[in-house]
């Protein structure tokens, strides 16, 4: 019971970050780096401690992740996005047994990207706020191209692991009521978020106004090792269906 | 040596991978025309070694297959992918973002053969989803333009259920019989026909693949992605014409064993074929952008091929989605060049048909001319029929005979009305016209439509059409089919022969709310906007 507790928690299956948003202590960097870092800290404990998580914690941390949804709607910061994607995401690590380890890791791979690409904005354009920076994809490629995948990854789709993993799990598990709802819920979830900030960040025509910076050497290497996991990813992921399906 | 042919799906992933590192602009379009053209070689290297044989080729452990459909179908999409490509080489030359274009259609194409080469259902879901994410990024191409990617958005929402739906059918379908491998499933589906089967659950299946087919094949309800998806670039708009729209009929053609199991999406897939390409045809005639016009178009021959599929002709479908896309890609293709010679030239189009038609002598009188139409008209359809008689007297039991004939019909209409329309006169040259095309249609029609159902299905395209026979009988089908030709010809008698005065000024409220509703879009986007309280 204590250990699906800390599941709980760890996973983001209760919505903490409402709590540290409101201390002077913690921005939003450092609640991503937190969510982050208790996340992976869940995805290591679940290769040693079998996990069965009750019905009643995976309601919670469905509500949780509705919140987080309606969250992550209302924002334009790409730090508060990547923790609220953490939060969207609980139900999927309580649901998942023992695939919800490598579909959490993927996300938190995906979530990295997008807080290289957060950092990157902060960086050279002011705060980590997507919207008045549009036309990335005419002006920055580079940076267009990891955004988008990121996001794609994150909006569930092939040939990106998130989407295998998930795949294998709904192939691979029972469904009731509750499976439904929430696998329904998130999938959509995920994938409407993911593509409104996808369409409100890449698309847009250049501003004449912002000097538009494209990715440095040391940049162009964080994203190219996040690339590689990514694909890494999707190969293991691949290898999990085809071991399962032939 | 023969399993290299499945190699095809990977190679433009490769070409993708190898244009992401080039620099020279040049270089794009070469390498992906060099790589493709060596796609459309294997394909038709693997046709004929399919044809040949008369054998499947499967590889990858039976990840992969090159049947008898994939002999069809692939060489068609690498062809039509070479002129793609080729024709945007020149026409995408100055618009920004020309290689990830490019990387774009051949992510796009591996998908298309993944999903038409795929032998398990695992793979099929896979590229059914790489599908949906490359037409959102190849539609939202022109990024600038806020109402392209307002309306890459509706696709990706259509596509995006779509896909969830296939996943679910591919779930279920996993857990009532057992496997993902489809000629497996197929030995199964077959042997389950022998029986009388009453299980929800199939039925529940088959509808599920057939919904996910009219989400991305764009049937009414789902069909409001394609129309407004044209300020997509010109290559991009024949590939979803040609292409990309089809794959609800691919997909269906590959569920063909399992839907003789459930009779009823059979029929559903009739209706809601018939229902679109009477819907969104009159949309077509009353809506006043040109491109949306054509996609309304695309849309309506949609319909037809779901009608084809619903009345258990797989084959003419297939047959049906290529002569569709082969002439809407090349129609999309020309329009650019007709408009760079239109804006020179005033006398550009030139009609055609009207010089050839309508600068004749008027020897025959309307009521006249009209006997000899009707005349004309019931001499190939009563050939056809005599044909079939001799030939084939089975395929009277079922209900594709009917729709056969309706089929004849409506293209005779359509040749009627359009020779109409451009002909102010009446002539022989134009009766001749309208006769010999119609018999061409006819008999193509019949001629490629059995070679390619003894092709694709052999004896098996007999357990489709019994699958989906109406409970109608064939005298009962016939009197249908004969009074809806009479009140066609009625129609056409009376608008365009007949010179009536109008018989009031008073307006008809009944007609001007049908209007409407077309010129409306069927309030699609009103009811879209009331919910979302002013914004789309």
């Amino acid at each position: 019971m204590i250990a699906n507790i800390f599941f709980l928690l760890l996973a983001g299956g209760l919505p903490y970050y409402l709590i540290l948003e409101k201390s002077d202590i913690f921005s939003s960097k450092s609640i991503f780096k937190v969510s982050g870092l208790f996340l992976l800290i869940a995805i290591i404990l679940t290769f040693f401690i079998e996990k069965e998580i009750p019905t009643q914690f995976v309601i919670i941390s469905f509500l949780s992740a509705l919140y987080s949804i309606y969250r992550a709607t209302q924002t334009t910061n790409f730090y508060k996005l990547a923790y609220y994607f953490i939060f969207m995401n609980a139900p999927f690590f309580m649901l998942f047994e023992s695939h919800g380890a490598f579909y959490s890791l993927s996300l938190l791979v995906s979530l990295i990207g997008i807080y290289a690409i957060a950092s990157f904005y902060e960086k050279h354009y002011g705060s980590a706020n997507y919207l008045y920076v549009r036309g990335i994809t005419l002006a920055t490629p580079l940076v267009g191209i990891h955004i988008t995948v990121y996001l794609i990854s994150i909006g569930l789709y092939p040939p990106l692991p998130n989407s295998l993993f998930f795949l294998t799990y709904i192939f691979n598990s029972e469904a009731d009521l509750l499976w439904f709802i929430v696998v329904i819920t998130l999938y959509f979830g995920n994938f409407l978020v993911s593509m409104k900030v996808l369409e409100k960040s890449i698309f847009g025509k250049t501003n004449p106004n912002i000097h538009y910076v494209d990715l440095n050497f040391k940049e162009k290497i964080t994203h190219f090792i996040i690339i590689i996991l990514l694909i890494l990813l999707s190969i293991h992921g691949i290898r999990e269906i085809l071991l399962w399906v032939l | 040596m023969e399993k290299i042919i499945l190699l095809i799906p990977i190679i433009p992933i490769g070409i993708a991978f190898l244009l992401f590192f080039i620099k020279k602009k040049e270089l794009i379009p070469k390498i992906s025309i060099m790589l493709s053209s060596m796609i459309a070689l294997l394909a038709l290297l693997g046709s004929y070694y399919v044809i040949s044989n008369d054998t499947q080729i499967i590889g990858f452990d039976g990840l992969l297959i090159y049947n008898e459909l994939s002999a069809i179908l692939v060489p068609y999409v690498a062809i039509l992918g070479l002129v793609i490509r080729k024709y945007a080489t020149k026409y995408m030359w100055d618009e920004a973002g020309y290689k990830r274009f490019f990387i774009l259609l051949n992510f796009i194409f591996a998908s298309i053969y993944l999903l038409v080469m795929s032998n398990n259902l695992i793979v099929l879901a896979l590229a059914w989803q790489l599908m949906s994410v490359g037409l959102y990024l190849l539609v939202s191409f022109n990024v600038g333009s806020k109402t392209a990617v307002k309306n890459a958005r509706w696709t990706m929402y259509i596509h995006k259920s779509a896909d969830f739906v296939f996943l679910l059918a591919v779930i279920l379908t996993y857990q009532t019989f057992g496997s993902f491998d489809l000629v497996v499933l197929k030995e199964k589906w077959l042997i389950m026909s022998q029986s009388p089967i009453n299980d929800p659950m199939i039925f529940a299946v088959g509808l599920l693949y057939l919904l996910a087919a009219m989400m991305k094949s764009a049937i009414v309800p789902f069909h409001i992605w394609l129309p407004y998806t044209s300020e997509a670039p010109t290559p991009v708009s024949g590939l979803m014409h040609a292409g990309v729209v089809n794959v609800g009929g691919i997909l269906l053609n590959k569920m063909a064993y399992l839907l003789i199991l459930t009779p009823m999406v059979l029929n559903l897939a009739f209706v809601v074929g018939l229902f679109t390409a009477i819907f969104v045809s009159m949309l077509m005639l009353v809506v006043s952008d040109i491109k949306r016009s054509l996609g309304y178009s695309t849309v309506g021959q949609m319909g037809y091929m779901m009608m084809e599929i619903g009345l258990g002709a797989f084959s003419l479908a297939i047959y049906h989605l290529i002569v569709h896309g082969i002439f809407k890609a090349s129609l999309f293709l020309e329009s650019g060049s007709i408009i760079k010679y239109a804006r020179k030239d005033p006398n550009i189009p030139e009609r055609l048909s009207h010089k050839t038609f309508s600068q004749q002598d008027t020897k025959f009188k309307s009521t006249k001319t009209f006997k000899l139409m009707v005349l004309f008209t019931l001499v190939p359809v009563l050939a056809f029929i005599g044909i079939k008689v001799v030939l084939a007297p089975e395929f009277f039991e079922f209900n594709a005979a009917i729709v056969i004939l309706a089929f004849a019909w409506l293209t005779g209409t359509q040749l009627f009305l359009s020779f109409f329309k451009v002909s102010k006169f009446d002539s022989i040259k134009a009766i001749l016209g309208i006769v010999s095309s119609f018999v061409v249609v006819l008999f193509t029609y019949e001629f490629i439509g059995l070679s390619l159902e003894h092709f694709l299905y052999g004896k098996d395209s007999l357990l489709f059409y019994e699958a989906a026979t109406l409970n109608v009988t064939l005298v009962s089908s016939l009197v249908v089919l004969f009074l809806i030709m009479i009140s066609g010809w009625f129609f056409i008698y009376k608008r365009h022969i007949v010179d009536k005065p109008m018989k009031t000024d008073s307006p008809n409220k009944t007609k001007w709310s049908f209007y409407k509703l077309l010129v409306k879009e069927g309030y699609y986007f009103e009811i879209f906007n009331s919910s979302k309280k002013g914004k789309l």
